[in-house]
């Protein structure tokens, strides 16, 4: 279970104060999927980022399965973002200097207590699970945009994460790739009960959730 | 562990032109440090031989001898004028350093060389001298002792062997090096009892070999002290001497070179400090560039340490190897040093001591450590910083 209470985010500028989240509560029973919605500079991301322990709110809390993951110590959050969420962002966020492989065993990799040959067999599957089999030892730069991002959500499952967060995970990907990324999405998350949290703009990705969060202006819209 | 190493030598790889230069500036001025650093503690050394082979500043002598001026004050001229041997020590002069005395005596017949060869005994306080001994270029493994002699450059014979002067017999100690001094290059120089004892078997007993008398005194300025203060500071307290400058002020030459020194060691310093400096600013810059990267390492769970590791590790590997090819260009530099200047200053009879190979590699092992450090120092602070961002911030490329 992920709730959220009188979530906040400011921001200080040269221009004063700005508000990007202000107060919102949700709640996100584990394993659905949710889908926040809203316009450009809405506060969406801003939402995912305080939900993935990425940024710490102005104000309010997040709990994920009853602990406070903003009352953690750093190593303790940092601990929390490895292993309990998986994070795919809306852009290409892979390491170019390493492999495919190299990339989706990273997380494991910074994590602890776990051998190398074990996770890199698991990171393999992954890719092949995704139909990548065949380019393990590619770099990024030889991969589509697509591809890349395929990659990404397989290195976001690498630890088996109770929470999957995408943040427009296909703003920037071809209609046909944006089907293929939205159906792994949803398989993981029907297939292995995976908490899957969408933020979109689009509002035809948004209709496959079972849950719609719309905002506007930092805040829920009933 | 490894992973960051990896990380980091992929990062440094990625960026082949900034870390070259990176490297190059590392190596530079590591380079510069260690050879300036070698060649300082070497030239030291080479000092500390070279001014006590400099001579005395002055020469005091009595009133009425002839005095033979040199560019370096070694000995004083044989003369049948005679000086106190404590004369300078009453008078307890603060210009004075120390003062060595020597007794002089011109013979005839004495058995060494050709029949009718003028030879100059010269006779030293081995505790006290300081212009004649620094030359010595070879020596017995032992003090000098009563019956030992000393030649001058200009006369053979091996270490150990026997030489008979008056008669007697005397042990060859050692041997001078070329000083210039003409009555240095063919003198046999002895201690006072070994010259005192010659007095029995001359034809006539000189002067300067009677008990507490001496020909005159070598003196080295005490720091701080000119030759002018002290000249009248002796013919003030002192009757009867005169007081013989050398032509080169030596201890305004030694004062001077050991601040140059100095000086050139607190330039490096400021160096090092510089390239620090540069290493930091240059990483605040990397730092800033890879905003995205570290924050999607944090995003994905790396902890404060292991983002701080990777860029220290980073920049130690390259700081680090740009210390090793520092000193690797150090050694190439002095080895052309020694084929060049050192060559030819040895060719004049300038000494040059090579600083000894232990103190060598503790140099260039500082270097490349002090090379790495920097590189620490100089990424942990942007690094330590970007750490404590938020990842989200860091990924949309604020803080």
């Amino acid at each position: 279970m992920l709730a959220c209470r009188q979530v906040s985010k400011s921001y200080r500028t040269e221009r004063g104060l700005v508000t990007a989240v202000a107060g919102i509560d949700l709640d996100v029973p584990a394993g659905r999927f949710t889908a926040i919605i809203g316009r450009s500079g809405s506060g969406k991301s801003t939402l995912m980022a305080m939900i993935g322990g990425l940024s710490r709110p102005s104000a309010g809390s997040v709990t994920v399965d009853g602990t406070d993951i903003w009352g953690l110590s750093d190593n303790a959050l940092a601990a929390f973002r490895n292993e309990k969420v998986g994070y795919v962002f809306q852009f290409a966020s892979l390491l170019p200097t390493l492999r495919l492989i190299d990339n989706v065993a990273l997380p494991a990799m910074l994590g602890r207590g776990q051998g190398a040959s074990g996770t890199y067999a698991r990171a393999a599957g992954l890719l092949e699970r995704l139909g990548l089999g065949a380019y393990l030892d590619a770099y990024p730069a030889e991969i589509s945009a697509g591809e890349q991002r395929r990659v990404a959500i397989a290195r976001a499952l690498i630890n088996d994460p109770s929470i999957l967060l995408a943040d427009e995970p296909t703003s920037d990907l071809d209609e046909q790739t944006e089907i293929e990324i939205m159906d792994v999405l949803r398989a993981v998350n029907r297939e292995v009960g995976t908490t899957l949290v969408l933020v979109t703009h689009n509002l035809a990705l948004a209709g496959q959730a079972q849950q719609i969060v719309h905002i506007a202006n930092g805040a829920l819209v009933a | 562990m490894r992973l960051l190493a990896s990380l980091a030598l992929q990062n440094l790889g990625r960026r082949r032109a900034r870390s070259f230069l990176l490297i190059a500036a590392v190596a530079i001025g590591s380079g510069v440090v260690f050879t300036g650093a070698t060649l300082m503690r070497s030239i030291d050394d080479s000092m500390a031989v070279g001014f006590t082979r400099l001579g005395a500043d002055m020469m005091v002598a009595p009133e009425g001898a002839l005095t033979n001026i040199t560019a370096a004050l070694l000995t004083v001229e044989p003369t049948d004028l005679v000086l106190d041997a404590d004369v300078l020590a009453k008078a307890r002069l603060a210009s004075i350093a120390r003062a060595a005395p020597q007794k002089i005596v011109r013979v005839e017949h004495s058995g060494i060389g050709s029949h009718h060869e003028l030879v100059d005994l010269i006779g030293i306080d081995p505790a006290r001298d300081f212009t004649i001994q620094p030359w010595l270029r070879e020596k017995l493994n032992r003090e000098l002792r009563a019956g030992d002699v000393i030649l001058g450059v200009g006369r053979d014979a091996p270490l150990g062997s026997q030489l008979l002067i008056f008669g007697k017999s005397h042990v060859v100690y050692g041997k001078l090096g070329r000083t210039g001094v003409g009555t240095h290059e063919r003198g046999i120089f002895m201690s006072f009892a070994t010259l005192d004892a010659l007095a029995a078997s001359m034809p006539q007993r000189p002067a300067v070999l009677a008990p507490g008398k001496v020909s005159g005194f070598l003196v080295e300025l005490a720091p701080g002290a000119t030759a002018l203060q002290a000249r009248f500071a002796i013919l003030s307290a002192v009757r009867g001497v005169k007081v013989v400058t050398g032509e080169s002020s030596l201890s305004g030459i030694r004062q001077g070179l050991a601040a140059l020194l100095k000086g050139i060691l607190a330039l490096m310093m400021l160096m090092f400090a510089s390239m620090a400096v540069m290493v930091s600013v240059l990483f605040s810059a990397i730092v800033t560039e890879r905003r995205g990267e570290l924050g999607m390492l944090k995003a994905i769970g790396a902890r404060r340490s292991q983002i701080v590791g990777m860029m220290v590790v980073e920049a130690v590997i390259a700081t680090g190897v740009g210390g090793v090819l520092g000193v690797t260009l150090g050694i190439l530099v002095m080895r052309f040093y020694e084929r060049s200047l050192v060559y030819y200053l040895e060719n004049i009879g300038v000494p040059f001591v090579w600083l000894d190979l232990p103190r060598t590699v503790a140099f260039a092992a500082a270097a490349i450590g002090l090379a790495a450090a920097i590189g620490a120092l100089g990424a942990f602070y942007p690094a330590w910083r970007a750490s404590r961002r938020d990842a989200y911030d860091l990924v949309r490329g604020e803080g």
